[in-house]
């Protein structure tokens, strides 16, 4: 998977309305709230077998930061 | 000779408490998003006056109402975080409010989601070890006791209930086997710290913002959502393998499969985990929402108005302490 398809499928699962890119804060988004990071988690679980726990949450600021969390070499 | 549950009874209090109505405190909130993702409409809530055991003494008359022999009964395992008081045992209370004979067991043990599970593997070892033949296994929580008005969040999730489940002796050997999981490290994850030995109950208790403006104190129910998901995700998937395993029968037999009723993104994403279909996995926790203890009960009842034949079903319950257990049982009608 490449970062852009990640973000697309990640916005798509969380339902963000807005464009999305590796720049855009999750603090910006309207739906980031306690069941947007619950998708999240769900969703990075699933693809990647990465736990995030709640101070990983706390600490995310951008998309890039999330796939920084998550390791960069295991997008393609 | 075996045992197998005869009869299950549930109540909600009468107060009901829809999405709209909390729309109406929390008007910057998504609630069709809730529902959808979440699956809850509607929970129940106790009056003030009211708690957890009048909720269970109304579950337990169900019983005797549809014909159960209340002089039978000859052992109470009564689950709750909500008891009547810090002492004496609620099931004392009970055997005396419901008229039960003065010559049977009565306990109370603190389990939350995990309890209804734990409660009927105890249950079975009562019987098959000959120290009663009729138990009722009571479950009870008014979780909307300790939940701070401000907690968005907890309010959407939780609703009370009580359940009542009749464990009998029986030709059948109806309850199969089951195992268990503690991990005492994530306790302070879903926690209400202040009110009983460690930490007094503190009328000052400063308010703390957690999540998404959700409002709380230490005299209130604490939730770590996400820690509590990874648990959930990360543990309860091969814990049901374990399952299995231990009742030496593999997925394709089962009937239906029966968590904890938490939340219905959360038992979603461990149905597709686990690779099972939508007809074998049930959720439903539209109207009642968590019950925390109840929701298997409750959801085990629903179930069974459909059942003909002899089914396989396997219930898992998991939560708070963590702590979490599950097992097999065999229903044949309508409980």
């Amino acid at each position: 998977m490449t970062k852009e398809e990640f973000i697309a499928e990640l916005a798509e699962e969380m339902e963000i309305e807005t464009t999305v890119t590796a720049e855009t804060n999750f603090q910006e988004l309207d739906e980031w709230d306690s069941m947007g990071m619950m998708v999240l988690i769900g969703f990075v679980s699933e693809k990647f077998e990465v736990s995030l726990n709640a101070e990983d949450i706390a600490k995310l600021t951008t998309f890039e930061s999330l796939i920084d969390k998550i390791g960069v070499d295991k997008f393609s | 000779m075996g045992c197998k549950i005869s009869a299950i009874e549930y109540c909600f209090p009468e107060t009901k408490v829809t999405n709209q109505d909390l729309k109406k405190e929390f008007p910057d909130y998504d609630f069709l998003n809730f529902e959808k993702k979440v699956g809850i409409y509607a929970r129940y809530i106790v009056k003030n006056n009211e708690t957890g055991f009048n909720l269970a003494r109304a579950a337990s008359l169900k019983l005797f109402e549809r014909g159960v022999d209340k002089n039978q009964i000859d052992y109470i395992l009564y689950c709750t975080q909500s008891p009547e008081y810090l002492l004496p045992t609620t099931a004392c209370i009970l055997q005396d409010e419901l008229g039960l004979r003065k010559g049977i067991g009565a306990l109370d043990f603190n389990l939350g989601c995990s309890g209804y599970t734990y409660g009927l593997s105890m249950g079975k070892a009562l019987i098959e070890s000959k120290q009663a033949k009729n138990v009722l296994l009571v479950t009870t929580e008014t979780y909307s006791k300790f939940i701070h008005p401000g907690d968005r969040t907890n309010r959407s999730i939780f609703g009370d209930a009580a359940t009542a489940t009749l464990i009998v002796e029986s030709e059948e050997d109806n309850i199969g086997n089951f195992v268990f999981g503690t991990d005492g490290s994530g306790y302070d994850k879903l926690i209400v710290k202040n009110g009983a030995s460690k930490h007094k109950y503190d009328k000052n208790c400063l308010v703390k913002e957690y999540g998404t403006d959700n409002k709380y104190t230490d005299n209130h129910l604490y939730m770590n959502g996400p820690e509590v998901f990874n648990f959930t995700s990360s543990v309860i998937p091969n814990f049901t393998k374990e399952i299995l395993a231990k009742n030496f029968i593999d997925k394709e037999s089962i009937s239906q499969f029966i968590f904890h009723q938490a939340n219905a993104f959360m038992l979603n994403f461990m149905r597709k985990r686990l690779k099972i279909t939508e007809e074998k996995f049930y959720i439903n926790l539209k109207d009642g929402g968590n019950t925390v203890s109840n929701t298997i009960p409750i959801a085990l009842k629903q179930y069974s108005q459909n059942i003909n034949k002899s089914e396989d079903i396997i219930l898992v319950g998991f939560g708070v302490g963590l702590s979490w257990s599950g097992g097999l049982i065999k229903i044949s009608n309508a409980l």
